[in-house]
């Protein structure tokens, strides 16, 4: 049992690093912000697999569902930004914004 | 969250959604509304802290003993009044007036639910929101600059968020639960005086995430830009309230729940220790070589962030005193001063210090008002950023580190000196070509900046009497 769970471990965290050097490395704002997503996912597996490992099923799932939430507000909130940027500089290049 | 506290989250986010609806048409019964809202507030929670003898006495729930929280609370309406109030001078010609106080009011809502959260996941949703209003507040310059602070602000932030989130999912995992009330029950003595590596990981998780949102040193570059970019008043609630709440307060709290001081957990106190230190003597250094008005302010910002985290990562009852008050004495300071630079940047139409200069007979108000403020962020005698700044540094003397303490003392002349050249060449000096047509501001605008001064003054002159006040009720409580 314990065995299963730390390879869950293994794949949260290298779930969790490809979406930030997704974000340290890519230059183009979109990719970043799909490199943010995957991040935030491997975040919810994290939690579901914390609550199923530690019978705490009912708190994982109110915490899984309230992530959504914040990350669905987050992502609208990221492309709207985005669009003002792509209206006022042409692209989505942030060597061109900075 | 308790429950006689809910009403200064509930009732901004009502006057938030009331303004959407009725001040469409009527700009200034935005104004109106978002300013009695904030004021109310303000005399309810002044009454409540001041006797809060009295009113121990009714039920209040236990979290709300804490002079922390009351002092916050208060601390974020004074700042919000302040702003709200200038901006209804500030913002004459902007059309979406109604969306920026209603922003500032869901801010402020989200700040509060933030200082009376009872556990990490209430903490994690309105930091969230936290966020988001102020993204939309920097947007809120539709100019390149504002983009530019906002998309670095967004990843930033959002991906330090992600760190937190992980640091629940394995408190979760190991220790069951991330409620405070139940982390601090396990570092009793008695469960063992020693936390597992996992929890250690999940604590240097939680801090890098909050850190990254303090805007401290390593990563300073969203804070500078995003105040650079965007609306003077904003900068001044961003540096006055938002980042101290959002990263600062929770790094306080963590210091204290998970108990730096006793426990076994040297490194990451001492790790914390050195980025405040660090970002002490970065911002104080890069403030002095600064050309923009702005810009300069908030490097100032990141050197005087850097007090409160030393004294964090010291952990001592005494230095967590000295850090709790240095973020309310930071908030007022620091708000005068953006709001000082968002009246002259109104009135000359640049943040250059270079073209401005005696300044001090056209706006003699602004400009004593700026020396009262740097005076209290340099730590002089009389004011109340002496007595935080006297604290932390007793603090650290005692509690050892003793090297720390006289960087400290040394940085804060740093401090004092980038001010005085600024003031020299903004305020006196030879009076430049822009400065013959300067007026001094309306008095809406005047005003929240005298207040300010004046609660400066009053907090240090009267100290001892706050001092006895807080050690009596809030520190008692907290630890």
């Amino acid at each position: 049992m314990t065995n299963i769970f730390s390879i869950d471990w293994y794949f949260i965290s290298l779930l969790f690093f490809i979406g930030l050097s997704c974000i340290l490395i890519s230059k183009n704002m979109f990719k970043q912000l799909i490199g943010l997503e995957i991040m935030s996912k491997a975040c919810l597996l994290a939690v579901i697999l914390s609550g199923a490992a530690t019978n705490n099923v009912n708190l994982a799932q109110a915490i899984a569902i309230s992530m959504i939430l914040i990350e669905a507000i987050v992502i609208t909130v990221g492309l709207s930004i985005l669009i003002k940027i792509y209206k006022t500089t042409g692209s989505l290049d942030l060597r061109k914004l900075l | 969250m308790t429950i006689s506290l809910l009403a200064y989250l509930l009732i901004p986010l009502f006057s938030a959604v009331l303004i959407q609806f009725t001040s469409r048409y009527k700009k200034n019964l935005a104004d109106i509304i978002a300013n009695i809202t904030l004021f109310a507030g303000f005399l309810n929670i002044s009454h409540l802290i001041f006797n809060t003898a009295k009113t121990a006495k009714f039920s209040l729930p236990p979290m709300a003993q804490d002079t922390f929280t009351l002092l916050m609370i208060f601390m974020i309406y004074m700042v919000a009044l302040a702003v709200s109030s200038f901006s209804s001078g500030f913002l004459t010609e902007e059309k979406n007036r109604h969306h920026f106080h209603s922003l500032i009011l869901v801010s402020v809502s989200a700040m509060c639910g933030i200082v009376t959260a009872g556990d990490f996941f209430t903490l994690y949703i309105f930091v969230e929101a936290l966020a988001i209003t102020s993204l939309a507040l920097i947007a809120f310059d539709k100019s390149k600059k504002g983009l530019k602070g906002a998309i670095k602000y967004f990843f930033l932030n959002f991906s330090g968020s992600l760190f937190i989130l992980l640091a629940m999912a394995i408190l979760l995992f190991t220790i069951g639960t991330f409620s405070f009330a139940g982390i601090q029950h396990l570092t009793d003595p008695a469960y063992g005086g020693h936390w597992p590596f996992q929890v250690v990981a999940a604590i240097i998780l939680l801090l890098s995430g909050f850190l990254i949102k303090s805007g401290i040193f390593p990563f300073h570059i969203q804070t500078v830009a995003a105040k650079q970019g965007a609306y003077s008043p904003v900068s001044a609630f961003m540096a006055g309230t938002v980042t101290k709440i959002a990263g600062v307060y929770a790094v306080i709290k963590i210091a204290i729940i998970f108990n730096f001081f006793d426990l076994k957990l040297h490194e990451i106190s001492e790790t914390l220790m050195l980025i405040g230190a660090i970002s002490i003597l970065f911002g104080a250094a890069f403030a002095m070589r600064q050309k923009d008005f702005k810009k300069m302010l908030a490097y100032s910002s990141i050197s005087q962030t850097g007090y409160i985290i030393l004294a964090a990562g010291l952990a001592t009852p005494l230095a967590l005193l000295g850090a709790i008050f240095h973020i309310f004495n930071h908030a007022s300071f620091k708000t005068i001063l953006f709001l000082n630079e968002a009246g002259l940047k109104k009135n000359l139409n640049t943040s250059d210090m270079e073209k401005m200069g005696g300044l001090a007979r056209s706006m003699p108000w602004t400009s004593w008002s700026f020396v009262i403020a740097f005076m209290s962020a340099a730590g002089l005698p009389p004011l109340s950023g002496f007595w935080s700044k006297f604290i932390i540094i007793i603090a650290l003397w005692q509690g050892g580190a003793k090297g720390y303490a006289m960087m400290a003392i040394g940085a804060s002349v740093l401090t004092l000196i980038h001010f005085i050249i600024l003031q020299r060449k903004v305020f006196f000096g030879k009076i430049s070509a822009i400065a013959k047509n300067a007026q001094e501001m309306p008095l809406p605008m005047l005003a929240p900046i005298i207040v300010l001064c004046i609660v400066i003054l009053v907090s240090g002159i009267l100290f001892p009497y706050f001092y006895a006040c807080l050690i009596e009720t809030g520190i008692k409580a907290i630890l």
